[in-house]
């Protein structure tokens, strides 16, 4: 029952949108749908916990630890976009960026399609985690890219066009070639016994006859499902939608799809991962893995340090971070499985918050070129300064913060599994995307500026705020039930 | 036995019909003018209705009827009127201007023909009983050729609605794979896949006619501010 209402609440606060009038009615729907869609994922989540995985109507909806975890995280950074949006967007129609040709009234067209197009996104963001079919997982994956384009295209101008075009031209393709891997799996698994109709592409039930699958589809259909959901991902050298959509998209919306999307892309491969390794041997789809996610990450590092652009640089980080989370599933064994549990936790957290502390960055200084805001972000913006500077240590993996945690053990685990050459390049690139990011960043927030001092802002500030103490918070201490729930996770990878 | 009911009358439709959806397909490699190609579309979806329903019949599949009639509706009739109405309200230049010349694309057409078949080799088992169940073993070949030549007529137009166009054709060989590999996915996946199509179209046509009105020009590689 809850399954039902957590897919329930977004898509009805998404009718509502669509037909509501007032930025009031607007924004009050979005926070309280988000805010219950919030406590409904804590719900699914300790129920998880306590029964084991639960499913509704016949196993069409499903959710084992992973898609809680999934969930959960996918619903939190929701809710905090949801509350940043408000006076993200405030903020805009203040300074007029919203009035097109058309004026004020365009600005109001804007406003609703921003707050009826997002529970959308959030609404196919949790369903690709539910569904248990994976045909259905895959018309929610491409159900998010067909939400989130015309969030791309939200401020009208020519860039934006350009950005939409690319992410809607490559992720189509993309997500074609996850298809054609779906219906190759289905061909794998449509003589076994049950797999008739419906239950056929049930993952449920496809994992527990994973060793009769078909070797030669499952070996095609792995190839084109690591293409297609990698490009999802941003997995180079499919990732050139990445910097754009991030750059152009409104700083809410840039936030969910570089936190949220980015775990439903994980989450699609590592279920397509657990199916082949379990048909095929983990060698086979891990080396796979590894070339791809070594190759993002490798990709990442020198556009990191040329970037002048910092939301396109937050973008190349979360290339690299792709990178790495595809890399410890390659890398394979229980503590790389856990290892990429916690990484993808700790990344949510970390990526929405130097998001959305952009954001602020972006407002207070109407420009994202490191060159023209010099530097002095710390004395014009003291929380959203701090803010930054935490997430940006958080994201290049310096001790202690949480990142560095979990990207120690990805390269204890390579190095435990023998896998020396990764644990080196691994290393190597992480060194290369961490002396970009902090050159960058610190040159922004250190120094004088001439700019004066920022307000403070409950609405944009607060969410910067709760996300600066919880990645702090979860660099030291992890809550019992949450800790659960990841190792939990990684036994569904790992078995 | 009837020939109606003869799989191997089935069979042997099942392949000439996905033989004409190849020659469609290269046609539409040839052709040069906008409107043709959409209407090559049309009738290459039409095809597939039919490939499909001829599936239904022969293995009594009935829930292959109502993808058949699906896709009949939605890219046989539906997705080509909202495109000539496209074409028709943003007055391009109606002629494709590709990359390559004709002849070259035509002969790397034919190559990737080839590597469909290759790749498709695996599948084919002709240890197993003919029958229902073996029907249509050459749509495989046919299909990856359909999606491998939809990859090159993408990367070799310029415009962005025969980009668009393009994607379509490569969906077409994804849905003649489908049915032809498992007599259709369940049926509500097949329907989930046909929605994300039109509205996919219904998106795509928007950003074409804003791109239109933009940028003066549909030409996608006009489009170079983002970079790095």
């Amino acid at each position: 029952m809850t399954l039902a209402l957590l897919l329930a609440i977004p898509l009805a606060a998404c009718a509502v949108s669509a037909v509501a009038r007032g930025r009031a009615v607007l924004e009050a729907v979005n926070v309280t749908a988000f805010a219950l869609t919030f406590l409904l994922a804590l719900a699914v989540a300790a129920e998880v916990l306590r029964n084991g995985a639960i499913s509704l109507w016949n196993g069409f909806l499903y959710a084992d630890a992973l898609s809680a975890l999934v969930i959960l995280l996918n619903a939190s950074v929701a809710l905090v976009c949801s509350v940043y949006a408000v006076g993200y967007l405030r903020e805009d129609e203040r300074t007029g960026a919203l009035d097109g040709e058309e004026g004020s009234h365009g600005a109001a067209a804007k406003l609703r399609m921003y707050y009826s197009l997002t529970p959308l996104l959030v609404f196919s963001l949790l369903l690709v985690a539910l569904a248990n079919n994976l045909g259905v997982m895959w018309a929610a994956i491409e159900l998010t890219t067909l939400a989130s384009v015309f969030l791309v295209t939200f401020y009208g101008n020519v860039t934006s066009l350009e950005a939409a075009w690319k992410y809607a031209m490559i992720g189509g393709v993309g997500l074609s070639m996850a298809l054609f891997g779906t219906v190759l799996t289905y061909y794998a698994g449509h003589k076994l016994p049950g797999s008739d109709g419906l239950a056929g592409l049930n993952w449920s039930n496809l994992v527990q006859q994973a060793g009769q699958l078909d070797k030669t589809s499952m070996r095609m259909a792995f190839i084109l499902v690591l293409l297609g959901y990698g490009t999802k991902a941003g997995l180079a050298p499919m990732h050139t939608w990445k910097p754009d959509a991030y750059s152009e998209a409104p700083v809410p919306s840039a936030a969910i799809l570089a936190a949220a999307m980015l775990n439903c892309a994980i989450y699609g491969l590592v279920r397509f991962y657990v199916l082949t390794s379990r048909c095929l041997g983990p060698e086979y789809p891990g080396n796979l893995l590894l070339l791809l996610g070594l190759f993002s990450m490798g990709i990442a590092v020198p556009f990191v340090l040329v970037q002048k652009n910092f939301r396109r640089m937050l973008a190349y980080s979360t290339i690299d971070q792709a990178g790495m989370m595809v890399t410890a599933l390659g890398i394979g064994g229980k503590l790389a499985a856990f290892a990429l549990m916690l990484h993808m936790t700790f990344h949510t957290v970390a990526k929405s918050l130097l998001f959305l502390s952009a954001g602020n960055v972006y407002q207070c200084f109407k420009t994202d070129l490191f060159q023209k805001i010099k530097g002095g972000v710390l004395r014009v913006l003291p929380l959203t300064g701090v803010a930054f500077c935490l997430g940006t240590m958080a994201v290049v993996g310096m001790p202690p913060f949480s990142l560095f945690q979990s990207e120690f053990l990805m390269i204890r685990a390579a190095f435990g599994t023998a896998h020396f050459l990764v644990g080196a390049l691994f290393i190597l690139f992480g060194l290369g995307v961490f002396t970009g990011v902090t050159l960058h960043v610190s040159g922004m927030l250190l120094g004088p500026s001439e700019e004066p001092r920022g307000s403070w802002q409950p609405w944009r500030h607060s969410p910067i705020a709760v996300l600066g103490v919880v990645l702090i918070v979860i660099g030291f201490w992890l809550p019992a039930p949450l800790l659960e729930l990841v190792r939990r996770a990684a036994a569904v990878v790992s078995g | 036995m009837h020939t109606l009911q003869d799989p191997q009358f089935g069979d042997k439709m099942v392949t000439l019909m996905a033989a004409m959806v190849l020659v469609l397909q290269i046609a539409m490699v040839a052709q040069r003018w906008i409107v043709t190609n959409i209407r090559l579309f049309a009738a290459q979806s039409f095809l597939l209705a039919a490939i499909a329903g001829t599936i239904a019949y022969f293995n009594h599949a009935p829930h292959i009827y109502a993808a058949a009639v699906a896709t009949l509706l939605a890219k046989g009739i539906l997705v080509p009127l909202v495109l000539e109405r496209l074409v028709a309200r943003i007055e391009i230049r109606q002629e494709i201007e590709p990359i390559l010349n004709m002849p070259l694309s035509i002969v790397i057409s034919g190559g990737l023909t080839l590597v469909g078949y290759v790749l498709a080799e695996p599948f084919y088992r002709p240890e197993e009983a003919p029958g229902a169940s073996t029907l249509g073993h050459n749509a495989l070949a046919v299909a990856i050729s359909l999606f491998l030549i939809g990859f090159f007529m993408m990367i070799n137009r310029r415009k962005a609605l025969t980009q668009v166009l393009a994607l379509l054709c490569l969906e077409n060989g994804l849905f003649l794979a489908a049915i032809s590999l498992t007599y259709g996915m369940p049926l509500i996946v097949e329907l989930g896949v046909l929605f994300d199509v039109l509205v996919a179209v219904m998106v795509l046509g928007i950003l074409v006619y804003r791109i239109r009105e933009s940028f003066e020009s549909m030409d996608v590689s006009r489009m170079r501010r983002l970079r790095g």
